[in-house]
C-alpha cells in the first residue's frame, strides 16, 4: 500500500543536512510512502521569525499548509522543528478565527490559496509507527545495525498533540525503530532535552554545555551511535560535538546520523556509506 | 406596633440582603451571615422586624414577642392561621412538596465525552454543585459505560466535546454508536446536554448536538435546552449547569418532573451551594492500578544516590502525593518530599519527565505501561540542587527573583467614582489577558521547565521573564518602571539567554502560557535593542533570508551574525573542519552541487551553500512579507 504525503524537506536539508535530502526519498520509497514535492514551501521559520513578528510566521506557514491542503495531502517532514512549528501555527490558526481570516485574506489576494485547517502535519517517525507500522520497517531491513544506539528526539517534536501516539515525556517510537533495524536502543534521560539550537549564534557557551550534556549522557549509557530525529539538533550533535567537549571537558565524541540515514542504510541504500559508518563506529569510534 | 422584645438570627442565613433592605437599622448583612446591629431596641422596630422575618426566604430571623414566645412569623399569627390557609397554602404545599421531591432516589448521572479533559472537568464540577440541589452526582466516563443501565436512570446530564471535523471524542464514539441503534429505552429518563466546541470549525458542537438528538429519539425527556459552548465555555456552561440542575433536581423518586417547584429549588440551592462552593472537587473514581513506583533517593550525609522501586496497588484517581504519603507511612519513613496542600507551588516533582504538582496529578494520568507493567518514575525537579530525595533547594530561584526587583511601581491614572471611593478601571480584554498570562500554578516549576536554566545559572529563567513581562503589560504600571523592566529583560542574563522555548512550551498549559509571554518579551526586547547584538542579528538575518529566497541561508547567518571573529573561533575550535570534512563521515560527495566550487568553503562537505535557489512562486513570499512587515 502506498501512502501519499506532501513532503516538506525542513529547514536545512538543502544546506548543512544535505544527506537528509539524499536519504529521505530512499527511506520513504522502501516504506511505501510517496513523497509529493511541496516546491513552493518556505522555511517554517524555526521559531526564529516569530521572535520578530509572530503573525508573519503564522501567515507564511499558512501558505505552506494551504498548498498541501489544496493537494488534498497531509504534510510529512523529517525535521522535528518543521513538524512542531507547522503544527503549532496550524493550531494557532484553528483556534484564532480572526487570524485565520486575516491569513486567508492575504493568501487569496497574493497566492490564490485558501486554508480551512483541514490538513495535518506529521514527522516521519510518527508516520512510520502510527501509519506504516513497525513491522513494515522490519520487513524492509536488508542491513542490520548491531550497535548500541541512542535515539535523540529533542523537545520540538515532543509536544502535546504533535507526537502522534507517542508519549510526550517518555517516548519510545525511536527506540522501536532502532530495535526494528537490529540496533540495541539505550535508555537515557536526555533524549528529549534541548541542545539549544536557536541559541547557537548568540548563547554559544550555554548551548555548548547543553550539547555536551546530551552527548555525554548518551556516551555514558554506552551509545556507540546517536540517531537524531531532529535535523537541526543533528548539526550541534555532530559538527559541534568537539567544541562542546572542549567547553565542558566531557567525553562527547560519538558518530551521529539522521533518522533518514539510519533507515535508508538499513533498507539497503548507499551501502558504501553504511560501510563507512560501520568503520567509524567499530574501528575509529567517533 | 408589635411588642418585639428580642430578635436574633438563626443558622442558615444566605445573605440575600432582604432583611437589611426592609430594616437597615436592625439588620446588617455581612459576608457570611446577617447580624443584629448592636444596641438597637427591638421594640422600636417591631413591625419592621416581623416584616423582615416574614420576608426571609430561609426563615432564620427569630424574634420574641412580649408574651415570651420565640416565633418565626408564619407560625406566630394564631388568629389568622385559618384565614391565611389559602394564601399560605402554596408555601405550605411547596415546602412539603419540595421535601417530597427530595426524598428517595436522588441519583444524578453525569456522563462526559472528552478529548482534552474539559468535559470531564466540567462533569466533576456538576457533581460537586449537585449536592446543593439534594442530588448525588455520579460521574461516568462514556468509555465503557453500560448503555442498558441508562434506562433505569431518572436524571442524566451529558457534557460532550467535539473532536476534529464534528467527530465524537474517542471515549464517546462506541457509546454513541450503540445509542443510535438502541431504540426507545429512555421512557423515564430526563436529560440535558452541554456541548463543547470551537465556533471556528464548520461542525460546531456537533457531538453535543448529536447526543441531544439521540437521547430524544431514545425517548428521553429534555428537561432543559442544550447549550453550545465555544472555546471560552466557563460562563455559558455555568449558566446551563445552574438551570439544568435546578430543573432536574425537581424530578422526584418516581421520575415525575415538578416544574412548579423549580423556583423553590433554586432558593433552596442558594442556601446550600454557598457552602458547596468551597472544598474539593468531586473526583471520578478510577480502577485500582498495579504499578511499580521508581523513586529517586539521595542522602547527602552518606553521599548516596539511587532509585528505590516499590510495587503498589493504588486507585488510579489517587494523586502522586497520595502515593508518596502512602509509601512514607507504610514502607519507608525516611522518604523525603515536600508535603503540603494540593496546589502548594513548592511541592513540584518530575513524574515520568513531566513537571507537576503531585497533589494535582492523578496517577491514572501519568502512569505508563511500556510492556513491562505500569511504571511511574518520580524524580526531583532538575533545575535545582537536591537537598534530600525529592526535596530541592529553591534558593537559586529566590535569589534570581530578588535580584530582578519584581515589585510593582504604579502610576497615577484616571479613576471612576463608585459609591464612596474612587477606583481605577481597566479594559476587560486587557484584564482578561493579564489574568490569563499570570495563571501560573507554580513559578518554581516554571523556572525548571527551561532546558537552559541548568546550564546558565545566571539566566533569570522563564518564571521571572513571565512575571516581569506581564508586569510591563499592566496598564497600571508607571512608565519609568516599564522602561526599567524592559531594560532588565534586555540585559545580560535576561530573556535573550533562553536558548530554546520549545522545552517550556511542552510543559502543559502552564508551559504554553509562559512560552507565549517569553516570546512576546523577546520580541519587545529585540525591537528595543534595534536588532543589534548577535541575538538580534540572528533573528533579523534569518527572517531576511527567508524573504530573499524562501529558505534559510546559513552562510548569511554565519557571516553576518558571528562576524570575522566568530568564524575564526569556529575555525580554531574545529567546527569549520568538521563541517568541511563532513563528507568523510556521511560518505556523500565532497561538493554540494556546483555551487560548492564557486565560493568555497561554502558548499563543501556540510558547509551550507553560498546561495539558495528560490522556492516556487517566490513572489508570493515577498508579497506576504510586504503586507505583514515592511521592515524586511
Amino acid at each position: 500500500m502506498v501512502t501519499r504525503y506532501a513532503y516538506h524537506p525542513g529547514n536545512v536539508a538543502h544546506s548543512n543536512a544535505i544527506e537528509v535530502a539524499d536519504t529521505m526519498p530512499l527511506a520513504a520509497q522502501s516504506l511505501g510512502i510517496e513523497l509529493v514535492p511541496l516546491d513552493g514551501a518556505t522555511s517554517c521559520g524555526a521559531g526564529i521569525i516569530r521572535q520578530a513578528n509572530a503573525d508573519l510566521q503564522v501567515v507564511l506557514n499558512a501558505r505552506t499548509l494551504a498548498q498541501a491542503e489544496s493537494m488534498g495531502l497531509d504534510i510529512i517532514t523529517s525535521c522535528a522543528t518543521t513538524a512542531a512549528t507547522l503544527h503549532e501555527d496550524l493550531i494557532t490558526l484553528r483556534n484564532d478565527s480572526r487570524l485565520m481570516a486575516k491569513a486567508n485574506d492575504i493568501l487569496q489576494r497574493n497566492c490564490g490559496l485558501t486554508l480551512t485547517g483541514d490538513v495535518n502535519v506529521h514527522h516521519l517517525l510518527h508516520v512510520i509507527v502510527d501509519e506504516i507500522g513497525i513491522d513494515a520497517v522490519k520487513n524492509a531491513v536488508k542491513n542490520t545495525f548491531e550497535f548500541s544506539i541512542a535515539g535523540y528526539y529533542g523537545p520540538n517534536m515532543q509536544q502535546e498533540g504533535a507526537c502522534g501516539g507517542d508519549d510526550v515525556f517518555d517516548p519510545d517510537y525511536l527506540e522501536q525503530v532502532i530495535a526494528a533495524v537490529g540496533g540495541q536502543p539505550i535508555e537515557w534521560s536526555s533524549r528529549t532535552q534541548s541542545v539549544g539550537v536557536p541559541g547557537i549564534f548568540s548563547e554559544e557557551k550555554t548551548v555548548m554545555k547543553q550539547t555536551s550534556a546530551v552527548l555525554a549522557d548518551a556516551k555514558s549509557e554506552g551509545a556507540q551511535l546517536v540517531v537524531s530525529a531532529c535535523n537541526l539538533s543533528h548539526m550541534l550533535l555532530d559538527v559541534y560535538q568537539g567544541k562542546a567537549g572542549k567547553t565542558t571537558g566531557q567525553e562527547t565524541k560519538v558518530p551521529t546520523i539522521h533518522l533518514t540515514e539510519l533507515l535508508a542504510f538499513a533498507f539497503g541504500h548507499h551501502i558504501d556509506r553504511l560501510a563507512q559508518l560501520r568503520t567509524r563506529v567499530l574501528v575509529i569510534g567517533d | 406596633m408589635s411588642a418585639v422584645v428580642k430578635v436574633w438570627i438563626d443558622e442558615g442565613c444566605i445573605t440575600c440582603d432582604a432583611c437589611e433592605n426592609i430594616c437597615p437599622e436592625v439588620f446588617l448583612v455581612e459576608d457570611d451571615t446577617c447580624i443584629i446591629v448592636d444596641g438597637i431596641n427591638p421594640g422600636e422596630w417591631g413591625d419592621d422586624i416581623i416584616e423582615a422575618a416574614e420576608g426571609c426566604p430561609v426563615d432564620v430571623i427569630m424574634y420574641e414577642v412580649a408574651d415570651g414566645d420565640a416565633a418565626p412569623p408564619a407560625e406566630d399569627t394564631p388568629a389568622e392561621v385559618v384565614e391565611e390557609v389559602v394564601t399560605a397554602e402554596p408555601e405550605a404545599i411547596g415546602e412539603g412538596a419540595l421535601a417530597g421531591v427530595m426524598a428517595g432516589d436522588r441519583d444524578l448521572h453525569i456522563l462526559f465525552g472528552s478529548q482534552s479533559g474539559n468535559a470531564e472537568s466540567l462533569c466533576s464540577l456538576i457533581a460537586k454543585k449537585a449536592t446543593g440541589y439534594g442530588l448525588v452526582g455520579h460521574v461516568h466516563d462514556m468509555d465503557g459505560f453500560d448503555l442498558a443501565s441508562m434506562s433505569g436512570m431518572k436524571r442524566v446530564l451529558i457534557a460532550c466535546s467535539t473532536w476534529g471535523e464534528g467527530e465524537q471524542p474517542d471515549n464517546a464514539e462506541a457509546l454513541f454508536n450503540a445509542a443510535k441503534g438502541a431504540g426507545k429505552t429512555l421512557s423515564n429518563t430526563h436529560f440535558s446536554v452541554c456541548a463543547l466546541g470551537d465556533s471556528s470549525y464548520e461542525f460546531y458542537c456537533q457531538s453535543g448536538k448529536e447526543w441531544d438528538e439521540v437521547l430524544a429519539v431514545m425517548g428521553g425527556s429534555r428537561i432543559h435546552d442544550r447549550v453550545d459552548c465555544d472555546v471560552d465555555y466557563d460562563l455559558p456552561a455555568a449558566a446551563w449547569m445552574a438551570e439544568a440542575l435546578s430543573r432536574i433536581a425537581c424530578v422526584d423518586d418516581s421520575g415525575t418532573f415538578h416544574e412548579d417547584l423549580v423556583a423553590e429549588m433554586i432558593a433552596h440551592a442558594a442556601g446550600d451551594t454557598a457552602s458547596a462552593s468551597s472544598g474539593d472537587v468531586a473526583t471520578v473514581a478510577m480502577p485500582e492500578i498495579q504499578l511499580v513506583a521508581n523513586i529517586f533517593r539521595y542522602n547527602a550525609d552518606k553521599g548516596e544516590t539511587g532509585v528505590d522501586a516499590w510495587a503498589c496497588a493504588i486507585p488510579g484517581h489517587h494523586s502522586v502525593l497520595d502515593l508518596l504519603r502512602t509509601l512514607k507511612a507504610t514502607q519507608d519513613g525516611t522518604l523525603t518530599f515536600r508535603d503540603g496542600a494540593a496546589d502548594d507551588p513548592t511541592t513540584g516533582v518530575s513524574v515520568n519527565g513531566r513537571l507537576v504538582l503531585p497533589g494535582l496529578t492523578r496517577l491514572c494520568d501519568v502512569v505508563r505501561d511500556k510492556g513491562q507493567g505500569s511504571q511511574i518514575r518520580i524524580e526531583p525537579v532538575a533545575a535545582y540542587d537536591v537537598i534530600r530525595d525529592l526535596v530541592v533547594d529553591y534558593s537559586s530561584y529566590d535569589n534570581l527573583r530578588a535580584a530582578s526587583k519584581p515589585w510593582f511601581v504604579g502610576r497615577q491614572r484616571e479613576g471612576t467614582y463608585v459609591g464612596n471611593v474612587a477606583m481605577g478601571t481597566m479594559d476587560a480584554v486587557v484584564a482578561t489577558e493579564l489574568h490569563t498570562s499570570n495563571d501560573i500554578s507554580s513559578p518554581q516549576l516554571l523556572h525548571a521547565t527551561s532546558d537552559t536554566v541548568p546550564y546558565n545559572r545566571l539566566y533569570m529563567g522563564p518564571a521571572m521573564v513571565c512575571h516581569l513581562w506581564n508586569r510591563s503589560c499592566d496598564p497600571r504600571i508607571s512608565d519609568s518602571s516599564r522602561t526599567a523592566i524592559i531594560e532588565s529583560l534586555a540585559a545580560t542574563n535576561g530573556v535573550k539567554s533562553e536558548t530554546d522555548m520549545a522545552s517550556i512550551h511542552r510543559q502543559g498549559s502552564m508551559g504554553k502560557i509562559a512560552a507565549k509571554s517569553v516570546l512576546q518579551a523577546k520580541t519587545a526586547v529585540l525591537s528595543h535593542d534595534g536588532y543589534n547584538g548577535r541575538h538580534g542579528k540572528h533573528v533579523w538575518w534569518y527572517t531576511w533570508s527567508i524573504k530573499s529566497s524562501g529558505m534559510v541561508n546559513e552562510t548569511t547567518l554565519y557571516r553576518t551574525v558571528l562576524g570575522p571573529m566568530g568564524l575564526v573561533n569556529n575555525a580554531l575550535s574545529g567546527v569549520s573542519a568538521r563541517m568541511i570534512f563532513g563528507f568523510t563521515r556521511t560518505g556523500r560527495p565532497m561538493f554540494n552541487e556546483l555551487l560548492g566550487m564557486v565560493a568555497p568553503p561554502a558548499g563543501i562537505g556540510k558547509m551550507p551553500k553560498q546561495f539558495n535557489s528560490s522556492v516556487e512562486n517566490h513572489h508570493e513570499v515577498i508579497s506576504i512579507f510586504n503586507e505583514m512587515d515592511g521592515r524586511f
